[in-house]
C-alpha cells in the first residue's frame, strides 16, 4: 500500500510539473487549441485505429469458420496487421514526399518504397501460408496411412 | 426502428482482452517509454544544460546512440501502444459507476488518469514522428510541448501503475495457458497468447528495422520508413539548415575570423589554412534521430585558445554569420573546448566544406547534438 501511495504522489507531482511547463510560455489562444489536439489523439486511437483492428479481426475470424480455413488464418491475420501498421507509419512520409525543407529531408521515393514493402510483407505471408499448409497436409497424409499410429 | 444495443464490456469475446496480456504488452511499452524518456532528457539537457549537470565530451558517439535510440524507441512504441489499447479496449465500454460512492469516485479518477495518459502519449508519439520529417502542422511550439508532455506522461504512468499494482503483480508471471504447446488454439481460430505476443513483437521489429537505417548505416538501404538517408546530401552528409534558409551567401575577400580573448586574434581564411591542421572522425548526430559518420579537418579549438592566451578551462561562445534563429550562437563548455577532437573545421570528407555544411568554417565537437555544431562561424569569444 505504501508503494502504491508513493507512486501515486510522485505521479501527480510530475504530472502537475508537466502541466505547468505545458501552460507556461504560451499565449492564451494556443492554450485553447492544445486540448483539441490532445482530444483528437484519443479519438483517432479509440474511435478509429483500435475499432478498425477489431473489425478486421472479427471479419477474418468469421471468414475462418469455413472448412479447413483455421489452418491459414494465422498467416492472413498477421499479414493484414503488418500491412496496416507499416502503412500507418508510412502515411506522413507519403503525404510529405517532395515537400521536405531541403533536398536531404525525405529524399526517398516513398511511394515506390512503400509499395515494395507491402509487396514483401504479402509475399512473406503467402510463403508462410504455403509452408503451414504443406506441413499440415504432410502430417495428415502420414496420419491417415497409419504408419505413425494415426486415428 | 430499434437501434442495436451499444457495445458493453462483454461484447468483446476474445480471451486475449486479459490482464495477463495487458501486463506483458504494458511491460514492453513501459521499456520503450522509459528509454525514450531518458534519451529525450539527455538531449534536452544537452541543449539546455542546468548548472548542476556535467555533460562529458566522451564517448564521442554517445549522442549519436542516445538520439538514435530516442527516435527508434518512439517509433517502436507506436505498434506497442496500439496493441496495449486493443488489449484493454473493452474497458472503454465498462458501465460508469452508479450510484455515487467512494468506490465510484476512485473509478472516475482512475479513468481520468488513463485519459490523460493515452491522450498525452498518443500526441507525443505523433508530434515526435512528424518532427523527424520537419513537419509542424499544429499551432503550438514543438519543443516545449514535447518536453512538457513527457513529464505529464511519466506522471500519469506512475498513477496508472499505482492503481494497477495488485493486478500487475498477480499477472507478472507466466501461467499454464502459455506453457501449453500451440497444437490447436483453444477456440480453433483464435490466437493464442503466445501467438499474440509473437505477432506484436514482430510488428515492433518490422517498424524498427525499416526505420533504424537513418542512424544505423548498415540498415540504410532498407530504411524505407525513415525520413532521412544518412548518405544523401552535399559531401555525403544530410543538412538540416541550408545556407539559403540561414541567409548566408558565402564570403568575400574582406572576411576575417576573429577570436576575442586576452590576446585577440584575426585570421584570413588562408591564414587559418596555414595553422596546424588536425583530423577528427566525429559523427553529425541530429536531434531528429539521423546520424552519419564524417571525417573533419581543421584547427583544434584548444590550439586557438592557447594562441589567444586564454586560460585553460575557458568556455567559448561561438558566433555564426547566420542572420537569425535559435542557433546563430552556441556555447562550448570548457570540457568540450579543451577536447582534442573539437575543431574549427575547414574540410569535410577530404574536400573544402560545402556552403550548406558551414563554409568557410564550422564547429565540430564530440558527443553533441547537430544543432549545436554551429556553421558559418566567424567569431569565437572566450568567456
Amino acid at each position: 500500500m505504501k508503494a502504491r501511495l508513493a507512486l501515486a504522489v510522485a505521479g501527480v507531482a510530475l504530472g502537475l510539473w508537466g502541466l505547468r511547463l505545458l501552460f507556461g510560455a504560451l499565449e492564451p489562444a494556443a492554450l485553447v487549441r492544445r486540448p483539441v489536439w490532445l482530444g483528437g489523439a484519443v479519438l483517432a486511437d479509440d474511435f478509429f485505429l483500435v475499432p478498425l483492428t477489431i473489425a478486421v479481426g472479427w471479419l477474418v475470424t468469421r471468414w475462418s469458420a469455413g472448412p479447413d480455413r483455421h489452418r491459414t488464418i494465422g498467416a492472413v491475420r498477421t499479414t493484414f496487421l503488418y500491412v496496416g501498421i507499416s502503412s500507418l507509419i508510412a502515411v506522413p512520409l507519403l503525404l510529405r514526399q517532395g515537400t521536405g525543407a531541403n533536398p536531404t529531408v525525405l529524399p526517398r521515393d516513398y511511394l515506390r518504397d512503400w509499395l515494395l514493402l507491402e509487396a514483401t510483407i504479402v509475399a512473406a505471408g503467402v510463403v508462410w501460408f504455403v509452408v503451414q499448409r504443406s506441413r499440415f497436409t504432410f502430417r495428415r497424409s502420414r496420419a491417415s496411412s497409419g504408419d505413425i499410429g494415426g486415428r | 426502428m430499434k437501434l442495436p444495443a451499444p457495445p458493453s464490456e462483454k461484447s468483446f469475446a476474445s480471451p486475449l482482452h486479459h490482464p495477463r496480456v495487458a501486463t506483458v504488452v504494458g511491460r514492453w511499452l513501459g521499456v520503450a517509454v522509459v528509454v525514450c524518456l531518458l534519451t529525450g532528457l539527455y538531449s534536452h539537457f544537452q541543449q539546455d544544460t542546468p548548472g548542476w549537470l556535467h555533460i562529458p565530451s566522451r564517448p564521442a558517439s554517445l549522442y549519436r546512440v542516445t538520439q538514435g535510440l530516442h527516435v527508434l524507441s518512439g517509433t517502436i512504441a507506436v505498434p506497442l501502444l496500439l496493441a496495449k489499447l486493443w488489449t484493454v479496449y473493452p474497458k472503454l465500454f465498462a458501465k460508469p459507476p452508479w450510484p455515487p460512492s467512494r468506490q465510484a469516485l476512485a473509478t472516475i479518477v482512475e479513468r481520468l488518469s488513463i485519459l490523460v495518459l493515452v491522450s498525452a502519449l498518443a500526441l507525443e508519439l505523433f508530434i515526435g514522428f512528424l518532427n523527424t520529417l520537419q513537419w509542424y502542422p499544429w499551432p503550438f511550439p514543438f519543443r516545449q510541448t514535447h518536453y512538457a508532455l513527457a513529464w505529464i506522461i511519466i506522471g500519469a504512468l506512475l498513477v496508472h501503475l499505482a492503481v494497477k499494482l495488485p493486478l500487475i503483480r498477480a499477472h507478472w508471471r507466466r501461467t499454464s495457458v502459455e506453457r501449453k504447446p500451440d497444437s490447436l488454439p483453444p477456440a480453433i481460430t483464435g490466437l493464442t497468447r503466445r501467438g499474440l505476443f509473437r505477432t506484436i513483437a514482430g510488428a515492433a521489429a518490422l517498424v524498427g528495422i525499416t526505420s533504424a537505417g537513418q542512424s544505423v548505416t548498415a540498415l540504410g538501404p532498407i530504411a524505407v520508413l525513415a525520413p532521412r538517408k544518412p548518405n544523401v546530401g552535399p559531401q555525403g552528409l544530410p543538412v538540416n539548415r541550408t545556407a539559403e534558409a540561414a541567409g548566408v551567401t558565402g564570403i568575400d575577400a574582406n572576411w576575417r575570423f576573429t577570436v576575442m580573448a586576452p590576446r585577440p586574434l584575426t585570421y584570413t581564411l588562408d591564414e587559418l589554412r596555414q595553422l596546424p591542421q588536425s583530423r577528427s572522425d566525429v559523427p553529425i548526430a541530429c536531434v531528429e534521430g539521423w546520424s552519419q559518420a564524417a571525417r573533419w579537418e581543421g584547427v583544434r579549438i584548444r590550439d586557438l585558445l592557447a594562441l589567444a592566451g586564454a586560460p585553460t578551462n575557458s568556455r567559448v561562445r561561438v558566433v555564426s554569420m547566420e542572420k537569425a534563429g535559435f542557433y546563430a550562437t552556441s556555447e562550448l563548455p570548457a570540457e568540450f573546448a579543451a577536447d582534442p577532437l573539437t575543431l574549427l573545421a575547414l574540410r569535410l570528407n577530404g574536400d573544402e566544406l560545402a556552403l550548406d555544411h558551414g563554409f568557410p568554417a564550422r564547429i565540430i565537437a564530440p558527443n553533441r547534438p547537430g544543432v549545436l555544431q554551429t556553421k558559418w562561424v566567424h567569431r569565437l569569444e572566450v568567456i
